[in-house]
Parts: C-alpha cells; sequence; structure tokens
C-alpha cells in the first residue's frame, strides 16, 4: 500500500520525473474510468475520456496550485469531457426498454447466493442509470461511487450545490422507482 | 433529507456498491504513460529545433525588415513604389486638432533630450517585445 500523498508525486512530476505520474494514474484510474464510463456508458469512450484526461492534467501539472485535490482536478476534467462527448453524439445510449425479468435465472451460473446478489443489484443499477439523464449519472457517480460531498462535486460540475441537492433528489427517485418497478416485475414473473 | 428522499437514498445504496466501480482496463496505466512519454519527445523535437534557431530567426527577420524598409524608402524619389510609401509617410493626410504649444515653444531644453527621450522610448519598446519571445520561451 502506497501512503505517500497525490503532492508527494505532483512535486516529483514537477521536477521532471515523469514515473512518479504512473502512482497518480494507479491511485486513480478506476474511479476516473468510472465516472467517465458511468457517464457515456461505452468502454471504449470511457478509457479514452480517462487517457486524455490524465494527458490534460500531466500538460498543466506545473499550473496545478495545489487548491483543490488532484482527484477533484481531474474528475472535473473527466467529467465535462464525457458530458461534451455524451451531448455531441447524434445517437444517445441506446437504453434497454426493459429489464429481462428472467434475467434472475442467468444469475444461477454465480458461485455463491451472494455474488448472485450484488450481481444482480449490480445489473439492476446499470439499468436505471440508463434511464437516467447524462448529467444525473455523473452526479450520481460522484456521489455514491466516488464518496464526494456536495461542496466538493460543485467543484467538479461547476454547478451550485442547492441545483445539485435538486438534481440529485430527481435522480434518486428516479432510479429508485425504476429499481422498485422491475423489482416487482422480477417477482410478478417468477409467481 | 425528508422521508422520501431518505427512503431513495437507502434504497440506492443497498443495490449500489461503491466497491463495485467499473474498473480500468488492463495495462491502462503504462497505455497512457507511454502515450505522454510520446508527446513529450515529439514536442521536446519540435521546442528544441525553436529554442535553437530563435535568437537567429529573430536577427533574420529584423535584418530582413531592416532591408525592406531601406528598399521601400529611397533617398530620392526614383522607386515610385517607395516614393507612393514615403510621399505617404511625410504626408499621411491625418489633420490633427490644433493645441497650444506655447509652453512647449518657451521651453528651452538642450537639442540631444529630444534624440535621447526617443532612444528610450525605443528601446523599451525593444525591450518589451523581446523579453515577451524569451520570457514566453523560457516557460
Amino acid at each position: 500500500m502506497d501512503y505517500r500523498s497525490d503532492i508527494f508525486y505532483i512535486r516529483q512530476v514537477q521536477d521532471g520525473k515523469i514515473n512518479a505520474f504512473s502512482h497518480l494514474i494507479d491511485r486513480h484510474k478506476d474511479k476516473a474510468y468510472n465516472l467517465a464510463f458511468r457517464i457515456c456508458a461505452n468502454r471504449e469512450e470511457a478509457e479514452e475520456i480517462a487517457q486524455d484526461a490524465f494527458i490534460k492534467a500531466y500538460r498543466s501539472l506545473n499550473n496545478f496550485k495545489m487548491k483543490s485535490s488532484f482527484a477533484t482536478w481531474l474528475y472535473r476534467i473527466v467529467y465535462n469531457t464525457a458530458i461534451s462527448l455524451v451531448r455531441s453524439r447524434k445517437n444517445k445510449i441506446l437504453a434497454i426498454e426493459e429489464f429481462p425479468a428472467d434475467a434472475v435465472d442467468f444469475l444461477s451460473s454465480c458461485g455463491s447466493q451472494d455474488e448472485a446478489v450484488e450481481e444482480y443489484r449490480s445489473s439492476l443499477v446499470n439499468f436505471a442509470m440508463q434511464k437516467i439523464s447524462e448529467d444525473e449519472r455523473g452526479l450520481i457517480t460522484l456521489y455514491y461511487y466516488n464518496d464526494l460531498d456536495l461542496e466538493e462535486i460543485s467543484k467538479i460540475t461547476g454547478i451550485s450545490r442547492s441545483n445539485i441537492k435538486v438534481k440529485l433528489y430527481r435522480a434518486r427517485r428516479k432510479m429508485a422507482e425504476i429499481i422498485g418497478k422491475t423489482e416487482n416485475k422480477i417477482v410478478s414473473y417468477h409467481g | 433529507m425528508d422521508k422520501q428522499e431518505k427512503y431513495d437514498d437507502d434504497l440506492l445504496r443497498t443495490f449500489l456498491n461503491p466497491d463495485r466501480v467499473e474498473r480500468a482496463p488492463e495495462g491502462f496505466t503504462s497505455k497512457t504513460i507511454t502515450r505522454i512519454q510520446i508527446e513529450k519527445q515529439s514536442s521536446s523535437l519540435a521546442r528544441s529545433f525553436l529554442g535553437k534557431n530563435l535568437v537567429p530567426m529573430v536577427s533574420l527577420a529584423v535584418f530582413a525588415a531592416l532591408i525592406i524598409f531601406s528598399v521601400a524608402l529611397p533617398a530620392n524619389d526614383i522607386n515610385p513604389a517607395g516614393s507612393l510609401l514615403w510621399g505617404y509617410l511625410r504626408n499621411p493626410g491625418i489633420t490633427l486638432p490644433a493645441i497650444n504649444n506655447d509652453f512647449f515653444q518657451n521651453l528651452r531644453v538642450p537639442g540631444w533630450i529630444p534624440y535621447l527621450f526617443i532612444g528610450f522610448l525605443l528601446l523599451m519598446f525593444f525591450d518589451r517585445i523581446l523579453f515577451g519571445i524569451f520570457h514566453k520561451h523560457s516557460k
């Protein structure tokens, strides 16, 4: 486990040691990739966005004033790139109309019951995520997956705290409704 | 948080496991570092050419500008293009409002002072340009 702070590696990179940047990538790549993936729902594009974000961050690292954390700064690049990519796409995400009611049957191939439950919940969350807008997906990811508070989310997205509260409320409501309805369908399908 | 909000939040926290983030693909770090290294190499190549040649290039540009001026502004009016330009420079056709310059007419200063003043202005002007070019480059 690497306990050195981001600032330690940032200073090393600023001193010309490129390889120190790989520690920063290793530390933040999963959350950066996950944020990009949740917004654009495409693995190749998410990888491209996350890589570009790290490269942009590297290029501007000499101007990094340490006023915000490296992660906040990085997520801001990822968030903005992913949102503009999705908005520029003519064909939005091809969302599945209905969650397959027999999906639970396929989960029987999972090793344990816990694993199957996790898998089921994860696919249900992915399904519900596709039904909300791209900026709502970004907010849900930053709040629940990246575990950030409203202040940090506001710095990343450029949306005011009060507006984030409202948007999060709506996004949660929509997702909860979709999850609830889908669960009811699955229960009635299995009698 | 009201009751509904709390219910939705609890439901999402049950379903959405923060440990189940989509992981970056295998080799992500090495690919990104390679891209950075390639970009750095190509930009340093371009910069090294400019860096090595910036001073002679600036000298060359100034030299060329002086030659053009010397050709375009002849001492006599033989060159028609030069005479046109020279004619315009002598009389640009701009009328300035008349100012009361009694103060300046009555002012007695040594004859070299205006040249010194113009010299300072020119030096300041070139200093700003060169500072801008080289300081930006050293950044």
